[in-house]
C-alpha cells in the first residue's frame, strides 16, 4: 500500500513539476498578461509597458491619477461588454507600440557597456 | 468572470479591508487564491496604489487571526472527534502518540506550513488544536511563518509587478510540487524502514 501511494505521489508530483516549468518557460517568453476583468488602467498599462494616458484615450476617458477601477467596472460604466473594452485597449497598445518600435524593450538601467 | 477576478478586482478597488476579510477565511481553510491576493498587492504596492507597510501588517494580522480561528476550532470542536478516537481501541495510546509527534515536530511544522508548504496550513491549525499543541508556542511560530510568508509574497509580487498572474501560477504549482516531494520523502522513508529488518543482523564471530 505504502508503495502504491509513493508512486501516486511520484506521479502527481511530477505532473505538477512538469506543468511548473512549461508555465515558467511560457512565462520568459511572454510577457505580456492576458487582459482580465480584474486589471485597472494603470495596471495594465504598466504591464504592457506603455503611458496609461494612451489606454485613457482610446477608452475616451481623461486620464485618472491613483485610478483603482477594475475594468468591469468601467465596462459597466460604459455600458460595454470586458471583451469590447479589451479589444479596444490591445488594439491601442499595437498602435503605441508601432508608432515607437524601439521603445518596445524596456533599457537596462545601470548597466554600463 | 471568476472568483479570482472578482476577488482581485475588489482588491484593487478597495484595497487592504479586501485583503484582510480574504486572508483570514483561507486561514481557516476555504480555498481561495491569496497566493495570488498577497502578489497582486506587492503589484499595486509598486503602483504607487498600496502602501507596503500596510499591506504587510494587514496581511500578516489575517493570516493570524485566520490560524487562531482554526486551531480554536481544533481544540474545541475536534474535542468531540478525540473523545470518540480515545474510546476506540489502542485509541488512547494514538492520540498519545500524536500528540508526542505534534511535540516534536510542531514548531517545524507550524513554521515551514506557513510560508513554504502553504497548502497543509489550515489543516495544521486544527491539528494543532486537537492534539492540544500549546499555544503560546503555536502563536509565536505561526507569527514568523506568516510574517516571512507575506513579506516573501509581496516582495515577489512588487519584483516581478508586469505579471502577477504568471507568477501566481507558477508559485501555486510550485506550492503542490513542494508538497508532494515532502509526500515522496516520508513514504519513501517508511517503504525502506519497512523493508529493512528492524533490528541489524548481529555477526556471528
Amino acid at each position: 500500500m505504502v508503495l502504491g501511494a509513493l508512486a501516486l505521489v511520484i506521479l502527481v508530483t511530477g505532473l505538477f513539476a512538469v506543468r511548473t516549468v512549461r508555465r515558467a518557460i511560457f512565462w520568459r517568453t511572454h510577457r505580456d498578461e492576458v487582459i482580465r476583468p480584474w486589471m485597472s488602467i494603470p495596471y495594465i498599462a504598466h504591464s504592457y509597458r506603455v503611458p496609461p494616458r494612451v489606454l485613457y484615450q482610446a477608452l475616451g476617458l481623461s486620464p485618472q491619477p491613483h485610478d483603482r477601477r477594475p475594468l468591469k467596472q468601467i465596462a459597466r460604466e460604459q455600458s460595454r461588454s470586458v471583451d469590447e473594452i479589451t479589444s479596444v485597449l490591445l488594439d491601442a497598445i499595437a498602435r503605441e507600440r508601432a508608432n515607437r518600435p524601439t521603445a518596445a524593450p524596456p533599457p537596462e538601467p545601470g548597466r554600463s557597456p | 468572470m471568476n472568483l479570482t477576478d472578482q476577488l482581485l478586482g475588489a482588491l484593487s478597488q478597495y484595497g487592504l479591508p479586501v485583503l484582510f476579510g480574504v486572508i483570514v477565511i483561507a486561514a481557516v481553510g476555504i480555498p481561495l487564491p491569496i497566493s495570488m491576493m498577497l502578489v497582486a498587492a506587492g503589484s499595486f504596492v509598486e503602483l504607487g496604489e498600496m502602501k507596503l507597510w500596510q499591506v504587510i501588517v494587514v496581511a500578516s494580522a489575517g493570516a493570524v487571526i485566520g490560524d487562531q480561528i482554526g486551531y480554536a476550532l481544533g481544540r474545541w470542536g475536534g474535542h468531540r472527534f478525540a473523545e470518540r478516537i480515545r474510546r476506540r481501541r489502542n485509541g488512547l495510546e494514538k492520540l498519545a502518540q500524536a500528540q508526542a509527534f505534534a511535540k516534536r515536530w510542531g514548531a517545524a511544522g507550524i513554521f515551514l506550513t506557513r510560508w513554504l508548504i502553504t497548502p497543509l496550513g489550515p489543516w495544521l491549525n486544527l491539528t494543532s488544536g486537537m492534539t492540544g499543541y500549546p499555544w503560546p508556542r503555536f502563536f509565536v511560530w505561526d507569527l514568523l511563518g506568516e510574517v516571512l510568508w507575506v513579506v516573501l509574497y509581496v516582495m515577489l509580487g512588487m519584483l516581478f509587478s508586469d505579471r502577477v498572474q504568471a507568477l501566481a501560477e507558477v508559485l501555486g504549482n510550485l506550492a503542490w510540487v513542494i508538497v508532494g516531494l515532502i509526500a515522496a520523502v516520508i513514504l519513501g522513508w517508511k517503504l525502506l524502514r519497512y523493508l529493512q529488518p528492524a533490528e541489524p543482523l548481529r555477526v556471528e564471530k
